[in-house]
């Protein structure tokens, strides 16, 4: 079967209203194919999926929940500029309730809403935290708290798929000092007994890309891709951003920018020691890249602010508690109200041991311990004192004699 | 004179080379390890990485060597004897050493004016050198878990989830450098700040004189001279 046949006249006449050509298409369904480890023999494959998805309505219903976020994940989705592949593709096939991307609003959208759920065999996007602070009423939509729904829709979903760091582990909503009580997705559907799987991409925002690809696996293959320890697709986040970088080669041969501004950075070398946190970051970026494919920040000369790691189960283990400052290569480390780098902790050790030894050793020579030592004690302190029980009686006789 | 004298069984040839291949080893790590935190200068990251990970490994094989070694080869059972044992019996504490932990403390903080008496090693360096192999395997613990090859078997992942990713994983192994820096300064004026004999007899075997001690009856006897010390 050759591609063109697979793309029926109605998914790309539907693609072309919207400003998608069929070779965009194409394209973006190779996208699709690397990031689930397929090759480009697949890709009439998933075309097909996608466009059988989108003529007889078989595509899993999609419904995209929006909690504490800043809506940058579903900006990342809608991105301006060229048309976007992914989100016409998604929009077209399944998304069925959007805040922000729905034409309709108010009651009727609500309606819609709630009769996916009841039918269930959907797949639940959600981006941004949960909120369990104020009991829940951190964050209410429509009279409701957002606890509650995120609870009702996950409970009949086929899948959940928290999209974007908040939704993982919180993310910057669950900075330090968290007053609103946010968490990840998977944390709270646990600490509610829901056990409807979970799918986690991280990232912020996240890449749509991805997004369309779970879905497409889904589609394709009928089950969730391989999940790592961290609930995210192997796949997807099994290697580190350094793993692939193209400034990699300056890595190794020593080659860093120190300073923003400088000539090194003009020359595009590494920026480890401007904070990358690239070396520790599981991610396919500078695969998939951002933006329609346009770039991706280290591309563009920004040290990658780990913005994928993610701890789902662990507070205090999202992105911005873990690696802020961006632009330092460890991040601080606080002790009580004292927030500091560990070099300046190490080199605070360091000092210390360098003046205490220097006054000790005076010290020493000023008993008069320079170059020879003390004299030897003639018994042990405590078989003086016990000398019945002394554990070495032939150096108490002689101390005896004196 | 207060020395106890210097024998070759206090420190035979091979635990001698054990400790040449520490020296070495722990030079280049730290400053490998420094340079990998922050790339003081141009050109030198993949030589860094390399020779790092490299002495990383000979550090850790010469540690269990040495460990394993302590179960075959004999020393002295303290200063200023010839008399010997199995290593580990002196290198874990010893009788002589029983109650003596705070004579020790009080000895290096000026409030007590008579050298302790000990067995091989004072209770200070004898803890301090128990830590080292703890110390070593840790190091190399959280070494391999930043290691790509290396970092997600379980073994090493399960340890990294513990802490909290691997940016905790570096700042603890970064933090542990400092540990070693500390110790190695410690250790180093410890043993030489009353003469360097201890120094010359562990890097190149020359003895020196000094008093002699039974470490039976924990009780020092006499005084060998070996034609270093005049009266
Ligand atoms: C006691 C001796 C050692 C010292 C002083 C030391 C010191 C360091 C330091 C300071 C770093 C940089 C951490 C950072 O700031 O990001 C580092 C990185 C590292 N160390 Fe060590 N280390 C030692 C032993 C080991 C051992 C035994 C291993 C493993 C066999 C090991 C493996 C590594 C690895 C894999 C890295 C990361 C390198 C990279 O990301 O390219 N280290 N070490
Ligand atoms: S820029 Fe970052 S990810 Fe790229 S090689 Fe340098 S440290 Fe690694
Ligand atoms: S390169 Fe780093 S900061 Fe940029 S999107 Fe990827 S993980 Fe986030």
């Amino acid at each position: 079967m050759t591609t063109h046949e697979v793309t029926a006249p109605a998914l790309t006449n539907m693609l072309e209203a919207r400003g998608v050509t069929r070779r965009q298409f194409l394209k973006f369904c190779g996208v699709v194919a690397a990031s689930i480890g397929l090759t480009e023999a697949a890709i009439p494959d998933i075309a097909r999926a996608l466009e059988i998805g989108a003529t007889s309505g078989k595509l899993a219903p999609v419904i995209w929940l929006e909690q504490s976020s800043c809506t940058g994940c579903t900006e990342s989705l809608a991105q301006v500029g060229s048309p976007d592949v992914a989100t016409v593709v998604l929009e077209l096939l399944s998304l069925n309730y959007s805040e922000t991307l729905s034409a309709g609003a108010g009651h009727s959208v609500e309606q819609a809403k709630e009769d996916t759920i009841n039918a269930g065999g959907y797949i639940l996007l959600i981006e941004g935290a949960v909120m369990e602070g104020w009991d829940g009423n951190a964050l209410r939509i429509a009279e409701e708290k957002g606890t509650d729904i995120v609870a009702h829709a996950a409970q009949n979903a086929v899948a959940v798929v928290a999209t974007g760091s908040c939704a993982v582990d919180g993310g910057f909503c669950a900075a330090k000092p968290n007053p609103a009580g946010a968490v990840g997705v998977q944390a709270f559907l646990k600490s509610r007994g829901i056990n409807t799987p979970v799918v986690n991409l991280p990232a912020c925002p996240v890449n749509p890309e991805w997004i369309i690809s779970v879905v497409v696996d889904y589609l394709l293959l009928g089950k969730l891709p391989d999940l790592d320890k961290y609930g995210r697709p192997v796949l997807i986040f099994g290697q580190t951003i350094h793993d692939n970088c193209p400034r990699r080669g300056h890595f190794e041969n020593g080659e860093f920018v120190y300073r923003f501004g400088s000539e090194e950075e003009a020359k595009g070398y590494c920026l480890y020691p401007v904070g990358c946190k690239g070396p520790q970051t599981y991610s396919n970026c500078p695969i998939v890249r951002w933006n329609d494919g346009a770039s991706w920040c280290v591309e563009y000369g920004a040290p990658c602010a780990g913005c994928s790691c993610a701890n789902p189960l662990k507070a205090g283990g999202n992105w911005v508690d873990v690696n802020a400052p961006f632009q330092k290569r460890h991040r601080v480390v606080k002790i009580g109200s004292w927030i500091t780098q560990p070099s300046t902790i190490g080199a605070i050790v360091g000092g210390f041991m360098v003046v205490a030894l220097t006054a000790h050793g005076f010290g020493m020579k000023l008993a008069g311990r320079v170059p020879s030592g003390a004299e030897f004690e003639k018994a042990r302190a405590w078989d003086v004192k016990h000398p019945d029980k002394a554990l070495f009686p032939k150096t108490l006789k002689k101390d005896g004699d004196e | 004179m207060a020395h106890l004298a210097h024998y070759k069984e206090a420190h035979p040839t091979v635990f001698r080379v054990t400790h040449w291949i520490n020296l070495i080893a722990m030079i280049v790590l730290i400053f490998t390890g420094f340079y990998i935190h922050f790339p003081f200068f141009a050109g030198f990251m993949g030589i860094a990485r390399g020779a790092h990970i490299f002495f990383g490994f000979i550090i850790l094989i010469n540690c269990i060597l040495r460990i394993i070694l302590a179960f075959m080869v004999d020393t002295a059972q303290s200063g200023g004897t010839r008399k010997v044992d199995k290593d580990y019996k002196n290198w874990l504490p010893q009788k002589q050493n029983r109650h003596q932990g705070l004579q020790w403390i009080k000895y290096y903080l000026f409030m007590k004016k008579d050298h302790p008496l000990s067995g091989k090693y004072g209770v200070p360096q004898k803890l301090a050198y128990l830590a080292v192999p703890v110390l070593l395997l840790f190091m190399g613990y959280t070494g391999l878990a930043l290691w790509a090859p290396t970092a997600d078997m379980a073994f090493f992942a399960w340890g990294t989830a513990l802490v909290g990713g691997i940016m905790n994983q570096r700042i603890i192994h970064y933090f542990m450098m400092w540990v070693f820096i500390a110790f190695t300064m410690i250790h180093v004026y410890l043993a030489n700040i009353e003469g360097f004999a201890p120094s010359k007899i562990m890097f190149f075997g020359t003895e020196h004189g000094g008093l002699t001690y039974d470490p039976d009856d924990g009780v020092v006897t006499g005084i060998d001279e070996m034609g270093h010390e005049k009266k």
